[in-house]
């Protein structure tokens, strides 16, 4: 009984991903590759951090939106690292035959990095400044998040 | 007090009914929002094909001969 009753009552363990927090650090396999990347590696750089999925419905409406962002804003300090958490890596890379991109794409099968970044709702996305600290995070996608985005970079580049 | 000492059978049969129930109960999770994937299969879906499943419902009606047939009759009036 006792047991069946910490079973039901244990709930994830969750970490705080809170605007101004440091984001929780992670290591990821690329999608379809055997190189991994972790966040570190892209500090010093404005990052916007993708979790999407191949069933989710609004993603195939990001992804191609995130894609002409990332063109757009190449030459800046922008990265997008977009974190795919289908089970199977060939959702994924169906998807994206249909949908392509050409920022990085990590893939997180086991669903850690969700856990730890408190996703709530499929697509979720974080803005990250160049200390690794969250500015934003969205949970859905509409197309006003684009311009929500350019201006937080903007506001927090100004002195 | 006296309820815990479990010497009558129906008591037996009671703590062993509420321990067993607990223990199915530990087996109910919350889905978390990444872990969909396979609820968003199209075999999971209630009707497999959306457009073929409103024709059906559109020439049940016909020969019905009343909209919202297809459902369970629920207007109050005691004409169904």
């Amino acid at each position: 009984m006792v047991l069946a009753l910490m079973l039901v009552s244990v709930s994830p363990l969750l970490f705080a991903s809170d605007r101004g927090e440091l984001a929780p650090e992670f290591t990821l396999p690329l999608l379809a590759s055997d190189d991994s990347q972790s966040l570190s590696d892209h500090r010093g750089h404005w990052v916007y951090v993708d979790f999407w999925a191949s069933w989710c419905g609004p993603c195939r409406k990001s992804l191609p939106v995130y894609e002409a962002l990332y063109q757009e804003l190449a030459a800046s300090n922008f990265r997008i690292l977009a974190i795919n958490l289908d089970e199977f890596e060939q959702d994924a890379t169906r998807f994206l035959a249909d949908h392509p991109v050409s920022y990085t794409v990590l893939w997180d099968p086991a669903g850690l990095t969700p856990a730890t970044w408190q996703v709530q709702a499929m697509p979720t996305s974080f803005l990250l400044n160049t200390e690794g600290q969250i500015v934003q995070k969205w949970a859905g996608f509409e197309l006003s998040h684009i311009e929500e985005i350019r201006n937080a970079m903007v506001q927090h580049q100004q002195p | 007090m006296q309820w815990f000492s479990i010497s009558s059978p129906d008591r037996r049969l009671t703590f062993a009914l509420v321990t067993m129930g607990a223990c199915f109960l530990s087996a109910c999770a919350p889905v978390q929002p990444w872990e969909r994937g396979r609820l968003a299969q199209p075999g999971m879906a209630l009707e497999a094909d959306a457009l073929l499943a409103a024709m059906d419902e559109h020439v049940y009606t016909s020969k019905e001969a009343a909209s919202g047939s297809i459902q369970p009759a629920g207007g109050g009036c005691g004409c169904n």
